[in-house]
């Protein structure tokens, strides 16, 4: 895979272009004791009459966001990934989607990209919480550029925006400047064979699985679903209407994430499309560097492209 | 600081008993609701509504206005009885407390009825709620206070506490919280299901200025609130004693009128009770 290393996470893109932000927008940040891991503290710095440190009480945290917000005010929530979308998830529901609040939540440590930290801190069922939420839009970035551009999406979008952010810097993929769209995707590697789906981290194994199949000469087209609600329908029809086959990529539970959603979509158009899915089977993963438990846990390159070639071998059995 | 008269006392506490009738009536007509913890907190909430709070129904969205939360949201009857009477919906529209379409929702809900500010309902969150818009004023410097009413069972919430140190530590003084001590919670009396004494030296310990009063004497409830007000680099938080299903007889102190709807003899003598039996 032919592309720049990332220096930053995409956690600290995102916060970064939110204390950039900061002089033309009045929104709060609220943070629960993790500022210098969400990066938060840009902001706090910059604008320290704005910035909010609940302690550890991802709860009160995020209800009093949601009562800030019923005056007028967008509020961020930073945190990570578990704690706001398990531990405040009936906050969430009830006090900021069913009143459709300008509450933001900064979601750092999405998947098992804080894999050194182990289960407790890998936000793997998120997507599937934070998707079924009415009134709830959710993007994932991947790089330095669509972090920044999703900071500007979720400021700008009424209502609640969940961005699942990741821990490690991975690569960068798009040039500054590029823009994104609520309800977008990027294709970023064109083909005719297969379509393979992804978001955040597993774009670029993404790439990387396209790159080992054209060697075999498999062209797989590649897209980038960094907003996964709403979710680009045109964009996916556009890439399986030439391809016929789709293979859903995604650092969370198989069970109930992105893919089980265009899935079943799939079914209930009666499109004739190949689908396969590949993310965790039904378990928790565990404690180890980033490389080494997403090859374990087969949330990567070689484990899509094994997935892609049965797709494909399946295709031309019919 | 400012005084409420004697005469104005005494029409406080008659329409604190219409407000009680007015409970009552709503959740018979539904057959459904919360009479227990309506009824205790029926006395502050009129105090509130009727005396301290800067509002105007006709303009409900007023940006300097005082903001009310309910936090314990199962006891909403007496807060839309207050509104209703205060005029910000027609007097009719209680009738439809609980039914379809309707605008008074199970439990308080914004953006649907004048006059609600946040969604409340699950314990301990409109408490929480209630930090966030006091931080909001105090950055947009603006004077307008918040008056959040909790139950007290709701204090077994975590959340409670969470958001007491968050008050304490952005000194909050346009906060102040008032806890509806009836000493009863839906499964029994609080002492059984998870004492919580000593309530007033935690909020205390937890760096608001307390007061402990009895909620149902007006000229009482009146006064500490107009203290509350008067104080400066805190929140506050009044404990105020009172009896669950006060004002009427064979609801008080009882745990079963939590949340159950009187049956039409029931509803006659409570009427009896509380209006000499006039609808």
């Amino acid at each position: 895979m032919n592309l720049p290393r990332a220096f930053n996470p995409t956690r600290k893109a995102f916060s970064e272009q939110m204390a950039s932000r900061g002089a033309e927008s009045d929104f709060a940040v609220f943070e629960s004791d993790i500022g210098y891991s969400t990066y938060s503290y840009l902001f706090g710095d910059r604008f320290p009459e704005r910035y909010f440190n609940f302690g550890i009480a991802e709860v009160s945290t995020m209800a009093a966001a949601a009562g800030m917000a019923s005056n007028g005010r967008t509020v961020f929530v930073a945190g990570y990934g578990v704690f706001l979308t398990m531990r405040a998830l009936e906050v969430v529901r009830s006090f900021v989607c069913y009143p459709h609040l300008n509450v933001k939540i900064l979601s750092s440590h999405g998947g098992v990209t804080a894999a050194i930290d182990g289960v407790t801190h890998q936000a793997t069922e998120d997507i599937a919480f934070m998707t079924t939420l009415p009134e709830m839009k959710v993007l994932c970035p991947c790089d330095t550029a669509s972090a920044k551009a999703a900071f500007d999406l979720a400021l700008k979008t009424p209502g609640p925006v969940f961005v699942r952010l990741m821990r490690d810097p991975l690569f960068e993929l798009y040039p500054e400047g590029t823009s994104f769209a609520l309800g977008g995707s990027k294709v970023v590697r064109e083909g005719s064979d297969i379509t393979i789906a992804a978001y955040g981290d597993m774009v670029f194994e993404a790439i990387d699985a396209a790159d080992r199949l054209a060697a075999r000469g498999i062209r797989a087209e590649v897209l980038d679903l960094y907003s996964i609600k709403p979710v680009d329908w045109a964009g996916i029809t556009a890439s399986i209407s030439k391809t016929h086959t789709l293979l859903v990529v995604e650092n969370h539970q198989a069970r109930n994430g992105l893919g089980t959603y265009i899935g079943d979509a799939l079914l209930q158009t009666g499109a004739s499309v190949r689908y396969d899915h590949v993310g965790l089977e039904d378990r928790f993963a565990e404690s180890g560097d980033y490389r080494g438990v997403i090859e374990t846990y087969g949330l990567c390159a070689t484990n899509i492209e094994a997935h892609a070639k049965k797709l494909l071998a399946a295709n031309q059995g019919r | 600081m400012e005084e409420t008269t004697i005469t104005r006392i005494e029409e406080l506490k008659d329409i604190a008993n219409e407000v009680r009738f007015r409970i009552v009536d709503m959740v018979y007509r539904a057959q459904s609701g919360h009479c227990g913890g309506s009824l205790s907190a029926a006395d502050i909430v009129t105090a509130l509504y009727f005396e301290i709070m800067k509002i105007n129904p006709a303009a409900p969205d007023w940006p300097d206005r005082d903001r009310f939360i309910l936090s314990k949201g199962h006891a909403c009857p007496v807060q839309y009885a207050a509104l209703s009477l205060k005029g910000y919906f027609p007097l009719d529209e209680l009738g439809t407390f609980r039914k379809l379409h309707s605008r008074l929702q199970g439990h308080p809900v914004a953006g649907k009825l004048p006059g609600i500010e946040v969604t409340t309902g699950s314990l301990g969150i409109g408490f929480c709620e209630g930090i966030g818009l006091g931080l909001d004023a105090k950055l947009r410097k603006q004077d307008w206070r918040v008056w959040i009413v909790l139950g007290d069972g709701e204090l077994n919430e975590g959340a409670v506490w969470e958001a007491a140190q968050a008050g304490s530590k952005f000194h909050l003084d346009n906060v102040t919280a008032i806890v509806d001590r009836n000493r009863l919670q839906n499964d029994g009396f609080c002492d059984d299901i998870m004492p919580i004494e000593p309530v007033v030296e935690k909020f205390r310990v937890f760096g608001w200025e307390t007061y402990e009063i009895d909620g149902h004497n007006m000229s009482e409830i009146v006064r500490t609130l107009h203290v509350a007000r008067q104080v400066k680099g805190k929140p506050t938080c009044i404990v105020a004693r009172t009896v669950k299903g006060k004002g009427v007889s064979f609801m008080e102190n009882v745990r079963d009128w939590h949340g159950k709807a009187p049956n039409s003899e029931q509803y006659e003598q409570a009427v009896r009770e509380l209006r000499g039996g006039r609808t």
